[in-house]
């Protein structure tokens, strides 16, 4: 009994997740199974930097893919532009954390005032207004057709993609976890429990939701980047509100507050999208595979909220009390 | 000047669809600080069973009753399955709203297929008269004329009859209106049913106005929509017909004159108005 509990709270399996990752490419030699994990391990990613908003501080929004689209953006236009070597794309990086950084403050300090609803509104608004410049701005964004550019050699080949992506996500996870665990994430979870009560505590709310909202946004421009960089293409659909749901989805699927949650609802939804695509050749109703993914995300918020992490976390405590 | 003339009535005639939607977001949001984002689906729907119903009957008032109906019953259907269950959880209620709206946008395009659809007008209302060099397209006024007389019902009704008693003071005070013996969950079904059939009108009468439908247009008019409820001020009535023809308008001029920015001005719009007035232009505190 005493071994079987230290083995449900040890973290062994993490290690063993991810050693499995890294034996993955070679033993799989499927190029689509490869480049399916590369875009969960980035997907990943933003569907975390998604959960500190949601999970951790409490607040919709419905904007996201902005930063996310400002990422890619960036990234494939100094890689289109100046040339494809690696220093470009470490260039990019920098503008993209430069940039989201920016335009994080700005919406926050704009709109984190609002209440609630009026908050998915403006920045359901706002990202419409970003897709819009990128549709109109067609000098540099090629507009809705996009265009697709040359990455760096050293990303080219898909396996030392894949490491890049899997490196990327275990640091992001541990950044954002560190994050999460420091006094300012106590605060952002504080807020998310009784607003009211935080601030007559003496925490400025406004100020701790725009870190949450500017870490936030930091992260989803990375994940914006690696995205591009997988699909050597970028076009306005980066900026679509799909992407956005689709981080909703993955985090609320997985478990909201749990970083890990994130990445185990990135991982579900796209293997399940992937197989529902193999299934649209059966049958045209997989095609519209949204509505499977609209139904669950529906029943998973009214009857599911604390996901998967989360009923596994009340199982265990369960488990170590009786 | 018949182009700024033309413009104005092209404007007004769009407002009065947006307020159509507007309305019954209005009167939700202010009576149970529920904010639908589905709402904007009911306009699509209202529009794909409108005209479905319209090229097999015929007849295009029985398509507008038809997808009143639509409406209404999806709106009953919806409030007691899916808002009911989340009215105190704010959090809940955004998401489950905006998965929603994608649920039922997906089923327009599994019903009626992903591509637009052309709507023709029946004859009678495929008219127009020259007056003095300003064209007068008799389907516009038409929509205006239904604007109109909605906005008049919806105001007798809420100033002259006992429901519209129940729902301004639900406005301002839900639980002392409760304390008082009112079922305020029974009126707030009639309301969100009202609201949803007043959403599929809009649909309707948009379809033929605009000629084409495709199932982005609720997204597309449910954000107009959204934006005239926060420029008027959310459960004002009059607040939302006012916002509603100030968009219609600006609407109509800036895509005459200045395209490319359309969209944006309305957001900004919006943007000023929550930033400097949260309540809205006739919304209370």
């Amino acid at each position: 009994m005493m071994l079987t509990r230290r083995l449900a709270s040890s973290r062994w399996w993490i290690g063993l997740v991810v050693l499995l990752l890294i034996g993955f490419p070679f033993v799989s030699d499927s190029r689509g199974a490869l480049i399916l994990m590369t875009q969960i391990f980035i997907y990943a990613v933003f569907a975390m930097s998604y959960d500190i908003l949601l999970g951790y501080t409490g607040i919709i929004s419905f904007g996201h893919a902005m930063f996310f689209g400002i990422g890619a953006y960036t990234t494939a236009i100094f890689l289109h532009r100046w040339d494809h070597s690696l220093l470009s794309f470490l260039v990019s990086l920098l503008a993209v954390l430069v940039l989201t950084g920016i335009v994080s403050y700005l919406i926050g300090v704009m709109t984190l005032r609002l209440k609630s609803h009026f908050y998915a509104m403006l920045t359901l608004a706002i990202a419409g207004l970003f897709l819009v410049l990128a549709e109109k701005w067609r000098d540099v964004t090629k507009g809705s057709d996009g265009f697709t550019f040359y990455i760096p050699d050293l990303l080219k080949d898909r396996t030392s993609l894949y490491f890049v992506a899997l490196a990327f996500m275990i640091i992001m996870f541990f950044l954002l976890k560190r994050f999460t665990d420091s006094p300012t994430g106590k605060v952002l979870q504080a807020i998310r429990e009784n607003e009211q009560r935080t601030e007559s505590l003496g925490y400025q709310i406004l100020h701790y939701k725009i870190i949450a909202s500017m870490v936030a946004g930091l992260a989803a421009g990375l994940s914006g980047s690696m995205y591009a960089i997988t699909l050597r293409f970028v076009n306005t659909a980066v900026f679509g509100t799909n992407v956005t749901l689709d981080a909703l989805l993955m985090t609320i699927i997985g478990g909201v507050g749990t970083l890990f949650g994130s990445m185990l609802g990135s991982a579900l939804i796209l293997l399940v999208h992937a197989g529902l695509t193999d299934l649209a050749k059966i049958h045209w109703i997989f095609e519209r595979w949204m509505i499977f993914f609209g139904a669950i995300y529906i029943l998973a918020v009214m009857f599911f909220p604390q996901g998967i992490v989360g009923m596994f976390r009340q199982w265990r405590a369960k488990w170590n009390k009786g | 000047m018949d182009v700024l003339l033309n413009l104005t009535i092209n404007g007004i005639a769009t407002g009065s669809l947006i307020f159509l939607l507007a309305a019954g977001l209005t009167l939700i949001f202010g009576l149970m600080h529920v904010l639908n984002f589905a709402h904007g689906a009911l306009f699509a729907w209202g529009a794909y069973f409108g005209v479905w119903i319209y090229t097999q009957t015929g007849s295009f008032v029985v398509g507008i009753i038809g997808a009143i109906v639509i409406g209404a019953l999806l709106g009953w259907l919806l409030e007691r399955w899916i808002i009911q269950p989340v009215y105190t959880n704010t959090m809940s209620q955004i998401q489950v709203t905006m998965g929603l709206l994608l649920v039922m946008n997906e089923c327009i395009k599994v019903f009626f297929g992903p591509n637009q659809v052309s709507v023709q007008l029946p004859s009678y209302l495929d008219e127009s008269w020259l007056i003095g060099g300003v064209i007068l397209i008799k389907y516009r006024l038409f929509v205006i004329a239904v604007g109109i007389l909605v906005f008049l019902a919806l105001q007798y009704m809420l100033k002259r009859t006992r429901l519209g008693l129940i729902v301004r003071a639900g406005v301002m005070n839900k639980e002392m209106v409760q304390a008082l013996g009112v079922n305020i969950k029974k009126v707030f079904l009639y309301v969100f049913i009202l609201g949803c059939g007043m959403a599929a009108l809009g649909g309707m009468l948009f379809a033929p106005y605009s000629g084409v439908i495709h199932a982005e247009i609720g997204m597309d008019y449910g954000i107009l929509a959204f934006i005239v409820v926060v420029i008027g001020g959310m459960g004002s009535m009059v607040g939302s017909a006012l916002a509603a023809l100030l968009v219609g308008v600006l609407g109509a001029f800036m895509t005459f004159y200045v395209p490319s920015v359309a969209l944006a001005v309305n957001m900004l719009l919006m943007f000023g108005v929550l930033m400097f007035r949260p309540a809205g232009l006739l919304g209370r505190g």
